[in-house]
């Protein structure tokens, strides 16, 4: 059986096929394409799926930002918390973890005992501690994400409430001439003294961190001084698109 | 008949042996709409911000509506009530103390309530009679849980309410059987509900009764209500004897022993997954670790504090939690 996932992020579009039992596409694109270049809009939103590259599908699921004020047709529409903790048990192949996905607007924070949600913590309002901030303040440097992800050792002291504020304070300690190194790991350190309070509430011994911000190191060194196991998925961008493949698979 | 306050469940066939109308502070406290009032009350007095609510309600409770003697059950259900009684005392409230002991034995249930009878000064043999006569309320309440989780006929929330009033037969246990036969009769006529998810409601009975409708909303009802359904002796047919009969009760003694009775309720009603109610400031949230460690069943916990109503992250959580138990549900697989 084909099973296609569509996530509909706020700012990307992810999209996972499993055939069978497994990943065999992945694709990914901005928000607006997805919806300028791949839909179109006939009283319900339709999905034009040879224009994301592929020729069909049995079963259509899909979930997101975009979920509830897009219906597509053809397509059933999940809760996000259960796509993720789906796509999470299906990467991992745990039953009790704690789930942090941090993405480019919104951040979630998810128990799972027995495979099933039992606590949840989102973020309200303010997206300080999200992609979005790694973002900004890389481009301030001029220096790539991934290249920025690397640093973690003697991290400057940022504001650590405040995503605006830092990136004033930025521009300050570049004046002051500090190093790229130490500003880059002060970046990440403040990113991760954002989350630690919606973390607080979720002491557990394995975290699974999902989202695109998986991918950076220095936030998965912090990490690990609080959490006995840290693990990445291996593709922690696709997590919502894969569970609900997964969700397709199991439950259709 | 001269009122006397309860905390909680006690041996109420010698309470009512002995000519007294029995008020569970309890039931007073969450049921009114002066329950924040009560509560108030009592942080004016100096109790600390973090002791439960349930404490300090019942606190309110005496103060306001003039209650002069109270028994607190100072073992084997909570330790702060010991320190309730002793500011009672101050305001002049008769006190006196019940326990539920940990060890468990029936020797020392058996001096416990014997204890309590001679305190009232009332025999044994009298205290059989008023037994026998209860029971036959309890098994009218035995039917209206089958009713619930049988027929689908009684809501959870209903078979909540009945089932904790046992605790005090609401003041009157004549006029409590005639209401219970009405529910009964009117029961039987409705049209069976029945939701995807069936659910088992443990832990104490809750602050926030909005639960029972707020799952209904999503696909689940409550066909179990664990400590409610202790305080209605179900099992009592069981029992020779007043004393076998407060031995035979899960919720004050060990989690071993409450481990037993839920997991063949588990298996019975056959539940899809259990809400595990706590209050904050108490130490039954601990309780959560052993009973999740222990049981193989999707558990959520929830907490409440002062208010009567769920808040929205706890809707939010329970509406996810939900959601998950409904993909595993055997009706939709
Ligand atoms: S909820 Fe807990 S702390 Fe409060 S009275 Fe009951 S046992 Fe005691």
């Amino acid at each position: 059986m084909r099973v296609l996932g569509i996530d509909l992020g706020s700012r990307e579009v992810k999209i996972a096929m499993f055939d069978g039992d497994g990943l065999v596409f992945k694709d990914k694109m901005s928000t607006m394409s997805f919806y300028k270049e791949c839909c179109s809009f006939d009283g319900i939103l339709k999905v034009d799926v040879s224009k994301i590259g592929i020729d069909g599908f049995d079963v259509g699921i899909s979930t997101g930002y975009g979920r509830n004020n897009t219906d597509l047709s053809r397509f059933k529409a999940i809760n996000e918390i259960k796509a993720h903790v789906y796509g999470a048990r299906f990467q991992t192949g745990l039953d009790d973890f704690i789930l942090l996905d941090i993405g480019g607007q919104d951040i979630k924070v998810v128990k799972v005992e027995k495979g099933i949600m039992t606590d949840l913590e989102l973020n309200e309002k303010c997206a300080a501690s999200c992609g979005r901030y790694l973002e900004n303040m890389a481009s301030v440097l001029e220096v790539s994400l991934d290249e920025m992800s690397g640093f973690y050792e003697n991290p400057v002291t940022l504001n650590s409430t405040c995503a605006v504020f830092s990136e004033s304070e930025l521009i300050g300690k570049i004046a002051e001439g500090v190093s790229l190194e130490a500003m880059c790991a002060g970046i990440n350190f403040s990113l991760y003294q954002r989350l630690r309070p919606m973390l607080t509430k979720f002491k557990g011994k394995k975290l699974v961190v999902s989202g695109g911000v998986a991918n950076n190191k220095a936030i998965h060194k912090f990490l690990k001084r609080d959490y006995e196991e840290v693990v990445t998925l291996a593709e922690p961008q696709w997590n919502g698109a894969i569970g609900c493949c997964y969700y397709g698979l199991k439950f259709f | 008949m001269k009122k006397i306050g309860i905390t909680t469940t006690v041996p109420v066939e010698v309470l009512i042996a002995a000519g007294y109308e029995p008020v569970d502070l309890n039931n007073i406290f969450v049921t009114s709409t002066e329950y924040e009032n009560y509560i108030d009350i009592a942080e004016r007095d100096g109790f600390p911000k973090s002791s439960c609510a349930w404490i300090k309600g019942i606190y309110g409770v005496c103060i306001q509506e003039g209650i002069d003697e109270i028994i607190g059950v100072v073992e084997g259900d909570c330790s702060n009530t010991k320190s309730l009684l002793e500011v009672l005392s101050l305001h002049n409230i008769k006190i006196h103390s019940f326990s539920f002991p940990h060890s468990h034995r029936l020797e020392d249930v058996k001096k416990e309530i014997q204890k309590f009878m001679n305190i009232f000064n009332v025999s044994e043999k009298v205290v059989e009679e008023v037994r026998i006569q209860l029971n036959t309320i309890r098994e009218k309440v035995k039917e209206i849980d089958e009713l619930t989780y049988i027929d689908g006929k009684i809501t959870g929330f209903e078979n909540h309410l009945y089932q904790v009033s046992l605790s005090d037969f609401n003041g009157s246990p004549e006029a409590f059987s005639n209401e219970l036969d009405n529910v009964i009769a009117s029961g039987k006529n409705r049209e069976s509900v029945n939701k995807a998810i069936r659910l088992g409601y443990i832990g104490v009975p809750p602050m926030t009764g909005d639960i029972y409708d707020y799952v209904e909303n999503h696909n689940a009802h409550f066909v179990y209500n664990e400590v409610q359904r202790e305080f209605a002796f179900p099992r009592y047919k069981k029992a020779a004897n007043i004393y076998e009969q407060y031995y035979d009760y899960t919720y004050p003694y060990d989690n071993e022993y409450r481990l037993k009775e839920l997991k063949k309720q588990i298996e019975d009603r056959q539940l899809d997954a259990l809400v595990h109610y706590t209050q904050a400031f108490c130490h039954r949230a601990i309780e959560d670790i052993y009973l999740k460690s222990q049981l193989d069943i999707p558990i959520l916990h929830i907490e409440g504090d002062k208010i009567n109503r769920l808040d929205a992250r706890t809707k939010l959580r329970i509406e996810a939690f939900l959601d998950m138990v409904y993909d595993r549900c055997p009706s939709n697989i």
